[in-house]
């Protein structure tokens, strides 16, 4: 049981980082395909910086701006060159992709995996067994995650650049008449989804074993991306969502490491994905509703 | 307006839309190169592997047309899809599917060799078309978006095949990345790796022929570019756009499900977890290059394959690793749909305003 709760909440952080990074893109109207390629860049950036200074702090620096910089050409793209931002986002992850295992290669003359010799500080030391031995795991970065979220809400919630965000996405034109210049929230947006995307990465590769292996994000971004869908938008939701898609991976972990055989874990591991589309269904109908009765009131009619 | 309508018109426009589609493709080889060169890899020895690996070296065509077939083959389907302005993303998973049911059928039936195969090949391309449609069943009823279901697809489908080559059909000596299912019957497969079957050419060769029946002489395809195009006219047409859109998931999912068939029975003669995990991604890189024509589709296919077919050849002539190779993938996916030449696209801007506005319809997920 602890070894379950231990391992959900470990897949949990940066899942949820990524999330709610990725909720902002979505909720300014992009559908960001790239945050599994920013997520793996930053994961390598951190890596290659503390390999080559000893440095945690320039390593966390350096994934944030290498994040930044691919976020921003995404969006000068988009925004400026009117590229189509799911096939340009599908091209900035086969980019970072790509990119990460040529750097590692040309830069670092390494193949498949580099090691750090440092690792994200931890909080809590000293406990050998038992539940405080997960804890004491756990890195800065994942004590942090709560707070980061709670801020996320407030700013979303609260702030003015929140407010535009979330008006750019689903009222642009209500927004572009009280005078939001829509690019340019659109690019703040990208730039919060930068941050989310480079923590989540620095916490998957020094959070844990201090060590970048290609690939490494495995899908993890399209899954976080999931997880902001599921969690409705919400920072809190997406937490939540990104909770429980880490239960289903330590379900799948724990059956197999203890030998239970209820369900083969493929089909364990599905769970998320497969309720992702029946949460995306459901707001489908719920919105498609909503809109044809404001219609209706309106007296628009629908062609 | 959809977008592939800039490639209409007279004849000096289509040259002009041909340029704009080929300079991404430049601008992203020339930074790719500069990227090499400054990290000090011989840029000569990297352009004359590519051509080796593609096209001059020994077994290099049939290793181009290997890799073309599968992009031709989902790429047309893409097509389809696109031009309904659906944005279905799930090839890589409906593929995955279909060489699921492909390889099932075939190490789990005997009979007669043409029999098993044709049973196969239909039971791959069904289960592809569900996969497909059952993405677009949810978008065209219910409104949920196609973009995200058809990626989470993508994903369910990723765990079908560990599931089957973990579990039903496994090969005891695999595990891992390469866990595979056995491998089918030598005496079903049409084409070894490395080799191009006549059988494989001529389905090819058949699937394009009737692409471009379908949507360009066909009532379908008409109505697929209303549909995509300008869904008002469409409805004022009254038009079926419901079972248009249905139509082209299926199409596009059955020939995504035809193609695992082919690379079951064709040059990989089983299902491996790990194997061309890209596949479905570079596919709709070839149709986007094509602004998805099939002509183009066909061009773009053998491009890209001989890309792909130069990636396993490289490392023999360079020591540039193979993730070059995706950088020069990923810069093309960033660059095609951007209009980098406003001064091409200028003359076109009246005629086609709408990558934009349709990349943002697309977007607009939640």
């Amino acid at each position: 049981m602890e070894e379950f709760i231990a391992s959900t909440v470990r897949t949990s952080i940066p899942l949820t980082l990524a999330g709610v990074g990725a909720l902002f893109a979505v909720r300014a109207g992009i559908f960001h395909l790239g945050i599994e390629g920013l997520m793996l860049a930053a994961a390598f950036a951190a890596v290659g910086a503390a390999h080559a200074t000893g440095s945690v702090m320039l390593a966390v620096g350096a994934a944030l701006v290498v994040s930044a910089v691919l976020s921003y050409v995404y969006w000068f793209l988009m925004d400026k060159l009117g590229a189509d931002s799911v096939i340009a986002g599908l091209g900035l992850t086969t980019l970072c992709i790509g990119g990460s295992a040529f750097f590692l290669d040309a830069i670092f003359d390494k193949r498949g995996r580099l090691d750090s010799p440092a690792g994200l500080p931890r909080l809590v030391r000293g406990a050998d067994s038992g539940l405080g031995a997960y804890v004491s795991e756990l890195s800065i970065l994942g004590w942090l995650t709560p707070v980061l979220v709670l801020v996320a809400w407030v700013v979303l919630r609260r702030s003015r650049l929140g407010l535009r965000i979330v008006a750019v996405g689903t009222y642009s034109d209500g927004a572009r008449a009280a005078g939001v210049d829509e690019q340019r929230v659109r690019l703040q947006a990208m730039m919060i989804t930068s941050v989310g995307a480079a923590l989540a990465g620095v916490e998957l590769s020094l959070g844990g074993l201090s060590t970048f292996s290609e690939g490494m994000t495995n899908g993890r971004g399209f899954i976080a991306l999931a997880a902001a869908l599921f969690g409705l938008l919400h920072p809190v939701g997406t937490a939540a969502a990104a909770m429980f898609f880490g239960a289903s991976e330590a379900v799948g972990v724990v059956t197999q490491v203890q030998g239970i055989d209820v369900l083969p874990r493929p089909f364990i591991l599905m769970i998320p994905f497969l309720l992702t589309i029946i949460a995306v269904t459901v707001s489908a109908v719920v919105r498609g509703r909503a809109d044809a009765r404001s219609r209706e009131e309106l007296n628009i009619d629908q062609s | 307006m959809s977008r592939y309508t800039a490639q209409d018109g007279t004849v000096g426009r289509g040259l002009v839309a041909v340029a704009a589609r080929l300079l991404p493709l430049a601008v992203a080889f020339g930074l790719s190169f500069v990227l090499f060169a400054v990290s000090g890899f011989d840029v000569g020895e990297v352009a004359s592997g590519l051509l080796e690996g593609s096209i001059t070296g020994k077994g290099a065509v049939a290793n181009t047309i290997r890799w073309a077939v599968p992009l031709c083959l989902i790429g047309l389907g893409i097509a389809v899809c696109l031009r309904a302005g659906e944005f279905n993303i799930g090839a890589q998973g409906q593929m995955q599917v279909g060489s699921l049911a492909a390889v099932w059928f075939a190490l789990d039936w005997d009979g007669p060799k043409p029999l098993v195969i044709l049973v196969a090949v239909l039971l791959a391309v069904v289960g592809g078309a569900v996969w497909s449609g059952l993405a677009g069943a949810l978008k065209v009823g219910l409104g949920a978006d196609e973009v995200i279901t058809t990626l989470m697809l993508n994903f369910v489908a990723l765990q079908l095949v560990q599931w089957v080559t973990t579990g039903p059909l496994k090969d005891a000596n695999t595990s891992g990345d390469s866990a595979s299912t056995s491998r089918i019957d030598p005496g079903l497969r049409v084409q070894g790796s490395g080799e191009v079957s006549v059988e494989v050419l001529t389905v090819t060769v058949l699937v394009a022929v009737g692409a471009w029946l379908l949507l360009e002489r066909s009532p379908i395809g008409l109505h697929l570019s209303y549909v995509g195009g300008n869904s008002a006219a469409a409805i004022w047409q009254g038009l079926p756009m419901a079972r248009v859109r249905l139509i082209a998931y299926l199409v596009a999912g059955g020939l995504a499900g035809l193609t695992g068939a082919v690379e079951v029975f064709g040059p990989a003669g089983r299902v491996v977890t790990g194997a061309t995990p890209l596949l479905g991604f570079t596919a709709l890189v070839v149709t986007v290059v094509a602004s998805y024509r099939v002509a183009g589709t066909v061009v773009a296919a053998l491009f890209f394959g001989g890309l792909q077919a130069a990636v396993l050849f490289l490392p023999i002539v360079s020591d540039l690793p193979v993730s070059g190779l995706r950088i020069v993938e990923g810069l093309v996916a960033m660059l095609i749909t951007a209009r980098l030449a406003v001064v091409l696209r200028r003359r076109q801007q009246q005629a086609d305003p709408a990558p934009v506005a349709s990349a943002e319809a697309a977007a607009e997920a939640g």
